[in-house]
């Protein structure tokens, strides 16, 4: 493990290092605080330290001051070190934001027991950051796909339908449904039924730009989110993406499975008085003209059609692939 | 004015008391480094004394407590308790402006010091061969 090691006073600090090193660390040396606190702030920066108290430039009480006001970095474990007079001021320096504190002149089975500590505490603070970001993760993705899940991908995509008004692009909003998805799960059962699901997904996924969004919207349904979208180009990529799940069958740990989708388009740039909710609403319609129309295939929404579409053939959608 | 304790303690010359099995045991018995340490020590005390000295003759009294600081940690970091104990006595001394006192424990820790230094100069030779 790495550790920095903050003396100004080079006898002190060579015997740290060599007293570090032989017990395994990876040793970081600087002669003030203001050296200090620049390589605690690198990308890769040690997470323990030791820190003398009165250094020139800035003493270890400031930089544990400075390192406990950042935000958002991995915690370092702080250790000052302090001579024997000191002792009265190591309730000031734990509240500057030490976690601890050494004596000098230092005893190697002390440094090394504290070090330790050091070790628990920031084990235990990995432990907790990895079970936040996996529930986080679990809260906003989908289990099965590990698409964004409902409420996020409505979420992101309503920000981005918003951005693209103000700026007066295009977000492409496309409703996709695997076609006879429950003769799949009939057929082969729910453990192939649910492989298909996250081969789709896989395959919308790594489909589109990395800044365009992908959500499982439900059952076998799937919301992809096109950003900054030509309206022109907008129906042959949907047209990609659904050559994508039906240019080859699924190889399910069962046997090949062949898949289709059926999309149904809407434009943000064509409903621009509509709603988030009616955007969606038109897409949905538009899934279900591609259904009418024999599946595996796209339909645009348009504006011009009305909102009472039929069930064969919606006349808000505007066929454009046979 | 009554005499604080530590002048009384200017007129006894002590001998070197330099726990050298002490810093061994720190060093867990790390010849090559005691070598750099005390090459380290031998230079850094002859800049600290000149800066000491500095700051006594231009009333710099904050300047010689940092530096009467620096000298105490690196005496006992090298075991050399009673001239870290007048280090210390003297960093306090110039932190409160106490000149007289200054003065008298900076002679006195030169005293320690010159009682050492040929202990370490002998330590180097043998350590050296």
């Amino acid at each position: 493990m790495r550790i920095l090691v903050a003396e100004d006073d080079a006898i002190s600090r060579t015997l740290l290092e060599r007293t570090l090193q032989r017990t395994g660390y990876a040793v970081i040396s600087v002669e003030n605080g203001a050296q200090a606190i620049a390589e605690l702030g690198k990308q890769d920066a040690p997470r323990l330290a030791l820190l003398d108290w009165i250094m020139p430039e800035m003493d270890g009480v400031e930089v544990c001051r400075e390192i406990r006001r950042r935000k958002g970095q991995a915690y370092t474990y702080l250790i000052l070190l302090s001579s024997r007079e000191s002792k009265g001021d190591i309730v000031a320096g734990l509240e500057s934001g030490a976690d601890d504190y050494l004596t000098k002149p230092f005893n190697v089975d002390e440094l090394k027991a504290r070090l330790r500590t050091g070790h628990r505490i920031l084990e235990l603070e990995d432990h907790l950051v990895e079970a936040r970001e996996s529930m986080r993760f679990q809260a906003t993705h989908d289990l099965l796909t590990s698409l964004w899940n409902r409420g996020v991908i409505l979420e992101l995509m309503s920000h981005e339908i918003m951005r693209s008004r103000r700026e007066r692009s295009c977000t492409a909003v496309m409703m996709c449904d695997i076609d006879h998805f429950k003769s799949v799960n009939d057929q082969y059962g729910h453990a192939i039924g649910d492989e298909v699901l996250r081969e789709v997904a896989r395959r919308l996924h790594n489909s589109v730009r990395s800044y365009d969004m992908v959500g499982r919207y439900g059952g076998e349904e799937f919301l992809v989110a096109l950003n900054k979208c030509n309206p022109e180009s907008a129906v042959s990529r949907a047209e990609n993406l659904r050559e994508k799940i039906s240019a080859r069958p699924i190889q399910t740990a069962g046997k090949p499975v062949s898949a289709t989708i059926s999309i149904g388009l809407a434009l943000s740039s064509e409903f621009t008085h509509s709603t988030v909710e009616e955007i969606m609403h038109q897409a949905d319609i538009a899934l279900y003209a591609a259904k009418a129309a024999g599946r595996n295939c796209v339909r645009v929404a348009h504006p011009s059609g009305g909102d009472k579409p039929t069930e064969e053939q919606p006349k808000e959608t505007q066929v454009l692939m046979p | 004015m009554e005499k604080q304790p530590m002048e009384t303690a200017v007129e006894q010359p002590r001998q070197s008391e330099w726990g050298l099995n002490e810093l061994m045991e720190r060093l867990d018995g790390d010849q090559e480094l005691l070598r750099e340490l005390l090459v380290m020590f031998r230079e850094d005390v002859r800049i600290n004394l000149e800066k000491t000295r500095s700051a006594i003759g231009t009333g710099d009294y904050e300047g010689l407590s940092r530096t009467a600081h620096t000298m105490k940690g690196m005496l006992r970091n090298l075991s050399m308790g009673a001239a870290a104990e007048t280090a210390a006595a003297l960093e306090k001394a110039s932190r409160e402006n106490r000149e007289g006192d200054s003065r008298e424990l900076l002679e006195k820790l030169v005293k320690e010091l010159e009682g050492i230094l040929p202990e370490v100069e002998a330590q180097l030779a043998g350590v050296g061969l």
